[in-house]
């Protein structure tokens, strides 16, 4: 399968999502000027994906310094599509943050109650 | 204007305001407060955490101002696209930060506004939690250009309620004033 690579810039997080890695990359900070319009080829790879994948182990390594209100929807979404595909595939979530920021930690905390079947994993870095 | 501008930025120092832009809002405008104001607070030596908080305010209150002010002129390289105007600070003032963001809205918006804030300014902070997590679920409206989770954002970092005051310009415009504290 074709990788997803987004540059990231100061306000828009690097995608690097290897589909045969099993390895998916948000990283950096993600305010962009339209959010719809810069995570539509992410969720239009990602859709792609998870109708190609069974019984795989999947690493989704979240790293994001912050992010505003727009993209946590987003992320929602995005983990609410990984969280039905982990039925049949192993799909955890590395949620990496700051040690010396607790917000990072609960908004991540947020999540992994909102959803069902990805196991989380907190890592300081 | 040339005399008074003095007096106009000690008042500003008065108030601890140490950052400060009234009139029309880009993206790269904002991206470029974000930046000024980081910069400003780490040689503060302020804590990530504190800096962060006041990063998030300032851009969910500028996004704020640039998807919903009232006040509007059409962006020169794209007449279909418009720059919303309004103003936006921040300030430090007896150990606290605040950010202050104001701008026009229809008059006849001021009700729905007002209800939805009363709403969040009387929550605690585990029921905005809950509610935040609870509008995240929802599909956004159409109407909103964000996510339309701004103002729970804003009420969620904020670490005193929240505080807003609508002023009655005319009949048309109101002027919406929205302050957060750190």
């Amino acid at each position: 399968m074709k990788k997803l690579v987004i540059e990231p810039s100061k306000c828009s997080p690097f995608i690097n999502f290897d589909g045969d890695k099993n390895s998916l990359l948000i990283q950096g900070e993600s305010y962009p000027e339209n959010t719809g319009e810069f995570y539509r080829p992410v969720f239009n790879w990602l859709n792609e994906y998870i109708n190609e994948i069974e019984n795989q182990e999947v690493i989704v390594n979240i790293e994001l310094k912050y992010f505003n209100s727009s993209t946590s929807k987003v992320l929602m979404d995005f983990f609410d599509i990984l969280d039905l595909s982990a039925q049949k595939n192993l799909i955890s979530v590395n949620w990496i943050y700051d040690s010396e920021d607790e917000d990072n930690l609960e908004y991540g905390e947020d999540f992994q109650e909102d959803l069902k079947n990805l196991t989380f994993k907190f890592i300081t870095k | 204007m040339t005399k008074s501008l003095y007096t106009f930025k000690e008042n500003l120092a008065k108030k601890g305001v140490f950052l400060c832009f009234s009139g029309p809002i880009s993206h790269d405008l904002m991206v470029e407060m974000g930046d000024v104001l980081k910069l400003k607070m780490q040689l503060q030596e302020e804590n990530i955490s504190t800096i962060l908080k006041v990063f998030s305010l300032l851009i969910e209150q500028t996004q704020n101002i640039m998807f919903y002010s009232a006040e509007t002129i059409p962006e020169p390289e794209n007449a279909n696209n418009k720059l919303h105007l309004g103003i936006i600070t921040v300030s430090y003032f007896n150990n606290s930060y605040f950010v202050q963001g104001g701008n026009k809205v229809k008059t006849s918006d001021v009700s729905r506004l007002e209800e939805k804030l009363s709403k969040l300014q009387k929550m605690s902070k585990e029921e905005i939690k809950e509610y935040y997590r609870a509008q995240r679920r929802l599909t956004s409206p159409k109407t909103s250009k964000g996510a339309g989770l701004g103002f729970i954002e804003v009420a969620r970092k904020s670490s005193k309620p929240i505080e807003y005051h609508f002023k009655k310009i005319d009949d048309q415009f109101s002027f919406f004033s929205l302050k957060s504290t750190i």
